[in-house]
């Protein structure tokens, strides 16, 4: 977990290419005319995992980059059909709370899968303990603060008062 | 006697089982979930009754269609012998060996690999579900997204002890079934099928999701908004008071 880095991310793997290949040739009489976007697929498929998100994109003609925050990930699907398991690939599904049923993004061809799930999983929404992070010295709540403050008004009228 | 048949009959499956499930490359281990060091870590399957609940459906669906290939094998066998042509038989016949036992081998099959694949890891902010023969998919899903929890039983599957914890996220709770076609279930919704402690586990989650503070949607980072409460109405209304004295 530690010796994997997902900064480092930047392009799918070539077993990808022969995912596609494969899933091409099934179609049958099709696959010339499969195969040709899933190549322009697999040839512009960019990655970039920063620290607060990861971006994906791809296409020529109809170009698309979707960026996702780590925070906002609801589900992780994590997918492997036969193929996928032959090829040691697997597809990562993320989904946030927006309407469609389908995933959000699908991070292919990567091979440690497992980790950058993993990675992603640490990073989402209620994985991590996040009260922690604030000790009890710090956290002076506003509404406490206001009524020290009116306490302190009410005490200086009496004070005042002849 | 029939128990060294049953010896070897459990030898042979093993056997063949290690074939079918390496060549289906079914995952060696249970899921794990990254933890914080110390937590327990709850990992279970369905219970047995699940596959027993599983094989009861798969053979109420084969009887009729199995009396159906019957029948038309013997239909076949009659024309044929009214229409004076005996070789027709011997071309029916594999056809209604193999129309009555290979899909049904593989149906069966398929409920053993279903069950293998089928795994639940729950931890103290997440849980994990594996299942799936063809694609084996890992959902994971951290308490504090969940919406709701649902517990659902049939009426056979009370018979065999069994429920099913359904575990819904926020979205869209359409079927979504066109556009991932077929064995695509709803991506915002976990299921814990087949499980005999089925209201326990409801009892687990919601009880770790009640420990989380956030609630709902939106960053947990966020502090809480400041409201007023009964003290500082309180306090208020002794400041109006003292003013009221004063003048």
């Amino acid at each position: 977990m530690s010796s994997f880095d997902p900064t480092s991310i930047e392009r799918p793997d070539r077993a990808l290419m022969k995912y596609y290949v494969i899933t091409a040739l099934l179609t049958g009489p099709l696959s010339v005319i499969v195969i040709l976007p899933l190549f322009f697929k697999y040839e512009t498929l960019r990655y970039r995992f920063d620290a607060e998100g990861m971006s994906m994109s791809w296409g020529i003609l109809m170009r698309r980059e979707i960026y996702i925050t780590y925070r906002r990930i609801q589900d992780i699907h994590l997918t492997r059909n036969i193929i996928q398991r032959w090829l040691g690939l697997a597809t990562i599904s993320i989904q946030t709370a927006s309407g469609s049923s389908s995933p959000e993004m699908n991070i292919e061809g990567i091979l440690e899968a497992d980790a950058l799930r993993d990675f992603l999983y640490t990073k989402m929404r209620g994985a991590r303990e996040h009260h922690e992070e604030t000790p009890g010295a710090s956290t002076i709540r506003p509404q406490d603060e206001a009524l020290a403050l009116l306490r302190e008004i009410r005490d200086l009228l009496r004070e005042a008062k002849p | 006697m029939s128990r060294n048949v049953e010896y070897a009959a459990a030898w042979m499956y093993r056997g063949i089982w290690g074939v079918l499930t390496r060549w289906f490359r079914v995952p060696q281990h249970p899921p794990s979930l990254p933890t914080v060091s110390g937590e327990p870590l709850q990992s279970f399957r369905p219970s047995d009754g699940f596959l027993r609940y599983l094989k009861l459906q798969f053979w109420l669906t084969i009887l009729p269609t199995e009396i159906f290939i019957t029948i038309g094998w013997f239909s076949v066998v009659a024309a044929s012998a009214t229409a004076g042509r005996p070789w027709i038989v011997f071309l029916a016949t594999p056809i209604a060996i193999f129309l009555a036992t290979v899909p049904q081998t593989l149906g069966y099959l398929a409920i053993h690999l279903r069950y293998d694949t089928t795994w639940y890891v729950l931890s103290q902010r997440s849980l994990r579900i594996r299942s799936g023969i063809w694609t084996i998919n890992e959902a994971t899903i951290t308490f504090e997204n969940i919406q709701n929890v649902t517990v659902e039983s049939g009426p056979i599957e009370r018979i065999f002890g069994i429920g099913n914890v359904i575990v819904d996220t926020a979205g869209g709770s359409s079927g979504g079934s066109t556009a991932h076609g077929k064995g695509a279930t709803n991506l915002h919704r976990g299921e814990i099928a087949g499980v005999s402690n089925a209201a326990e586990i409801r009892q687990t989650i919601l009880s770790r999701l009640s420990l989380s503070k956030a609630a709902g949607l939106g960053d947990e980072d966020t502090p809480p908004a400041p409201g007023w409460t009964a003290e500082h109405v309180a306090a208020l209304r002794e400041i109006r008071d003292a003013l009221r004295t004063k003048s």
